[in-house]
């Protein structure tokens, strides 16, 4: 989000959904699409049938690799040299837009002269692509006419997520791949409403849509709002530097809200003791998960079904949920939790309902301000930025000009991953997700049909590395980094490339993240969830 | 024979709701049909192929078959009487079918007691619902010929009325419905279900497709290309009106307290034919394809597919709604192409 905001001015996925059937080109990066955004990839599919072309990058052979025209399998946290050798190969061959660079963009020369350090020789040492196939990805991407970046964890959970994020909008608009249909950059979320939360100011610095909350004028608007003064103009702190100062002591308690960071933060051991050194932990959820259970106090929250509200999916679509049954025990919709919360500390009035927060929002959020409750009571939902009652929504972004006016080259250059194999940690680990389990599984794993699919975690290991360490398939492996170890069984195949392993962070039995490193993107604090460096052997 | 105009099918559903459970089209807010429980506010005429064919009211996606409790078991029956109304012919010909599975040898006491207690209202077409339609391909429609209570002929303002039972007889006895007392009434009728017939063509593949797999099957590398692309999210079987397999969960309710539930399942999920030892004898998405489509067309029982061709009964909701395109339809024409 932070990349994409620097460069156009807006951190969301600049096209939508419907505008995959009619792309040319789709360059997937970091994205198992058809396990973690079915939908989406099933569209990617029809696509390549009727002709389009899938360029895909990733180290794993996932189930799009059959239908791409090249896969590449470059090695683990690349992607900036990989991209960078594109650039300097449309460039070199003047494939790139050149009216679109010189009218809607700056920064040309500052990226042509870094880029041209990333020649196809050096590219190929560092992210084991070879050049040639560097050259033709290159040069499929610049002459499709309407290409579409898609990406997902797998480009952001790095320490050079931001950097990452930057250097795909380079590229996009070095060939003038964005503010047009089917074209863009497309960072797929992974909740339904994650966009939703980042648009609702739940993020460190801003309050709703991005306004800053160190902006004097935005300040004020708000503190007209709620009739108060003094608003807190310094940002808070990310995830991470949560955990960071409860680590410390310097950050005393903790209200958590939907988040199971007992499973899902990186190295756990760290995280756990960094939680077990608050003076106060709140915790609000569905279910009793790994981090409730720690919990001074736990508020029971009402699921989906038995609230009204509304989600903003990855396109920017809000879109109206209604309440079906009533929650169970004393379980009650987040927002009437938060809003009693703030009552009984003396803070603004009270809400009778949804909607009254939704005129809130709209009153206080120009990109939602014409995204009504009236509006979205028949239909399927708006796409923001929707500034007025009349306005029909945005299906892609810069559609002329950026939101911040000339887009940014922000040229990077590449930095390796935080922690490289070595002698002793020969392997690099790499997490991700499976199609049938969600997250850290508090939900997922109460269904039994999801359960039966996936029941336990399984380690992906290449066959030679397999070979090297006596482990065939179902062997109980132990895999072991810096930070701790855990066992689970092996599964021997070639959708890994050698020397990396690769397994999931569903499962509380055997949390891979007792392994990775909390080592982060120094804009984003996202951490290097994508990779360490890990040893393995087998369970005798 | 009868007749009622279409405008006192509301009050006449009103009337029936005092002794049934009604379900009906119903329009949500965003105009799609769903069957639901009669309510004047959302029920419609005016309705299409519903994305779903109502096998849930004799077949829930989910039901509790008995309690645990304080350690004594109680069996879980939870039905009421019933009338399923405006059910499509080929939805009506895949709850025969299911009908025919579930009580044939022995007798699915949840499935069985469901539709003893469901009076079938069917509303035969009088054209093409949608471009997948292909129930005259198969033989289940598009009126139904057997085993209904009342069957519902679109003639412009009113509906011709038949009766296909005692019940459905008794039950359309009286006003609002009147005699329809002209010496054609039954060449009329015939000429509606001619008319109709013809207006749904004849999918030439499914027969020749059908020929292909019981000579031998059909060449592998049809099933490992749809394999590929499938991902596995059971959309197909969750719409079909002949999918009935289910799977068995214990749910620990309390301390001293359980139920059993069993919920639908499919043949397309990997674990469904997963061992206990961890071997799949369909270790793949295209064998499990594979499995699924021969069932269909191939391995069915032959009592099981009443007066149907096949397995499959036409509907077309797997073409409608697979995200790749893998229905019925295409899954015949690839059979049959030979492009692969």
């Amino acid at each position: 989000m932070a990349g994409l905001a620097a460069a156009f001015g807006s951190g969301a996925m600049t096209n939508s959904i419907g505008e995959f059937e009619d792309a040319d080109l789709f360059f997937v990066i970091g994205s198992n699409t058809t396990a973690q955004h079915p939908l989406i990839g099933t569209r990617i599919i029809n696509a390549v049938e009727r002709g389009a072309k899938l360029l895909l990058f990733d180290p794993r052979e996932i189930q799009l690799a059959p239908f791409a025209s090249l896969h590449l399998r470059q090695n683990f946290g690349t992607d900036v040299a990989l991209v960078n050798g594109m650039m300097n190969i449309i460039i070199q061959e003047d494939l790139y837009d050149r009216p679109y660079v010189e009218s809607r963009t700056e920064g040309f020369d500052e990226l042509k002269a870094l880029v041209s350090r990333y020649t196809p020789k050096v590219v190929e040492q560092i992210t084991g692509v070879r050049s040639a196939d560097l050259y033709r990805a290159a040069v499929m991407y610049a002459q499709a006419d309407k290409a579409m970046i898609v990406y997902a964890m797998g480009i952001t959970q790095h320490v050079t997520g931001t950097d990452n994020v930057k250097t795909l909008a380079n590229l996009a608009m070095l060939t003038g791949h964005v503010g047009r249909h089917s074209t863009g950059v497309n960072p797929l979320r992974g909740q339904n409403n994650v966009q939703g939360a980042c648009d609702m100011g739940g993020l460190p610095g801003v309050f709703t849509g991005y306004q800053r909350v160190n902006d004097p004028a935005s300040v004020q608007k708000f503190e007209k709002a709620w009739e108060t003064t003094g608003l807190n103009t310094k940002p808070g702190l990310t995830i991470t530097g949560m955990v960071e100062a409860a680590h410390s002591g310097s950050l005393k308690a903790l209200y958590v809200m939907g988040e199971n960071p007992l499973l899902s933060d990186p190295d756990l051991t760290h995280a756990e003791h960094a939680l077990g050194n608050l003076d106060f932990l709140v915790v609000q959820d569905i279910f009793l998960t790994e981090t409730a259970a720690l919990a001074d106090v736990i508020l029971p929250a009402a699921c989906f079904a038995e609230k009204d509200g509304t989600y903003t999916n990855t396109e920017r679509r809000v879109q109206l949920s209604r309440k079906a049954v009533e929650p169970p025990g004393q379980a009650r919709a987040d927002w009437e939790i938060v809003s009693e919360l703030l009552s009984r500390l003396g803070c603004c009035g009270t809400y009778p309902d949804t909607e009254s927060i939704m005129r809130e929002i709209n009153a206080l959020t120009p990109s939602y301000a014409g995204i009504t409750y009236r509006r979205l009571a028949s239909g399927y939902g708006l796409q923001w930025p929707c500034p007025n009652e009349e306005h029909p929504g945005t299906v892609f972004l810069h559609r002329d000009q950026f939101t911040k006016g000339k887009g940014t080259f922000l040229p990077c250059e590449f930095r390796p991953p935080a922690e490289a194999p070595d002698e002793e940690f020969d392997l690099t680990l790499t997490t991700g997700r499976i199609y049938y389990q969600f997250h850290t599984g508090t939900m997922s794993r109460r269904i039994e049909i999801l359960e039966r699919e996936a029941p336990q975690p399984v380690l992906e290991i290449n066959p030679e590395d397999a070979k090297r360490y006596g482990i065939r398939t179902n062997d109980l492996v132990e895999v072991e980094s810096r930070r701790g170890s855990i066992r689970l069984k092996a599964e021997v195949t070639t959708r890994v490339p050698r020397k990396v392993l690769f397994t999931t962070f569903h499962f509380a039995e055997s949390p891979v993240n007792r392994l990775t490193t909390s080592a982060f993107d120094p804009v984003s604090e996202i951490p290097e969830l994508k990779g360490c460096a890990v040893k393995i052997r087998r369970c005798s | 024979m009868k007749l009622i105009e279409k405008t006192k099918i509301k009050g006449v559903l009103a009337e029936w709701s005092k002794d049934f459970n009604v379900l009906c089209p119903s329009l949500t807010p965003n105009g799609d049909c769903l069957f639901d429980d009669f309510d004047p506010q959302t029920f419609t005429l005016e309705y299409r192929k519903p994305s779903m064919p109502q096998k849930r009211s004799c077949f829930p996606q989910a039901e509790k078959i008995f309690d645990v409790r304080e350690g004594s078991f109680v069996p879980a029956y939870n039905h009421k009487k019933t009338v399923l109304f405006g059910i499509r012919a080929c939805d009506h010909m895949g709850l025969r079918q299911s009908k025919s599975f579930f009580t044939r040898d022995i007798v699915d006491p949840f499935f069985g007691c469901r539709s003893e207690d469901t009076v079938i209202v069917v509303h035969a077409c009088s054209w093409p619902q949608n471009e997948t339609c292909f129930c005259t391909t198969v033989h289940s429609g598009p009126y139904a010929t057997a085993d209904f209570d009342i069957q519902l002929f679109d003639m412009g303002t009113d509906f011709l009325v038949e009766a296909g039972s005692d019940k459905g007889r008794r039950m359309i006895s009286s006003s609002p419905f009147r005699d329809f007392d002209v010496d054609d009434a039954q060449e009329r009728l015939e000429r509606v279900k001619h008319m109709a017939f013809n207006s749904i063509p004849i999918v030439e593949e499914v027969a020749e497709a059908m020929d292909i797999l019981k000579a031998g099957g059909a060449n592998e590398t049809v099933w490992e290309h749809l394999g590929r692309k499938c991902i596995a999210c059971g959309g197909c079987v969750y719409v079909c009106p002949t999918c009935t397999c289910f799977t068995i969960h214990d749910r620990v309710t309390s301390k001293d307290s359980g139920e059993r539930v069993r919920t639908w399942d499919t043949c397309l999920f990997e674990g469904f034919t997963k061992e206990a030892s961890g071997h799949n004898p369909r270790p793949t998405q295209a064998l499990r394809l594979k499995r699924r489509h021969e069932h269909k067309l191939l391995h069915y029982n032959p009592v099981d597919i009443q007066t149907a061709l096949s397995g499959c009964v036409g509907c077309g909701r797997c073409s409608d709604s697979c995200p790749v395109h893998i229905g019925t339809l295409e899954v015949v024409k690839a059979i049959t192409d030979h492009i692969y």
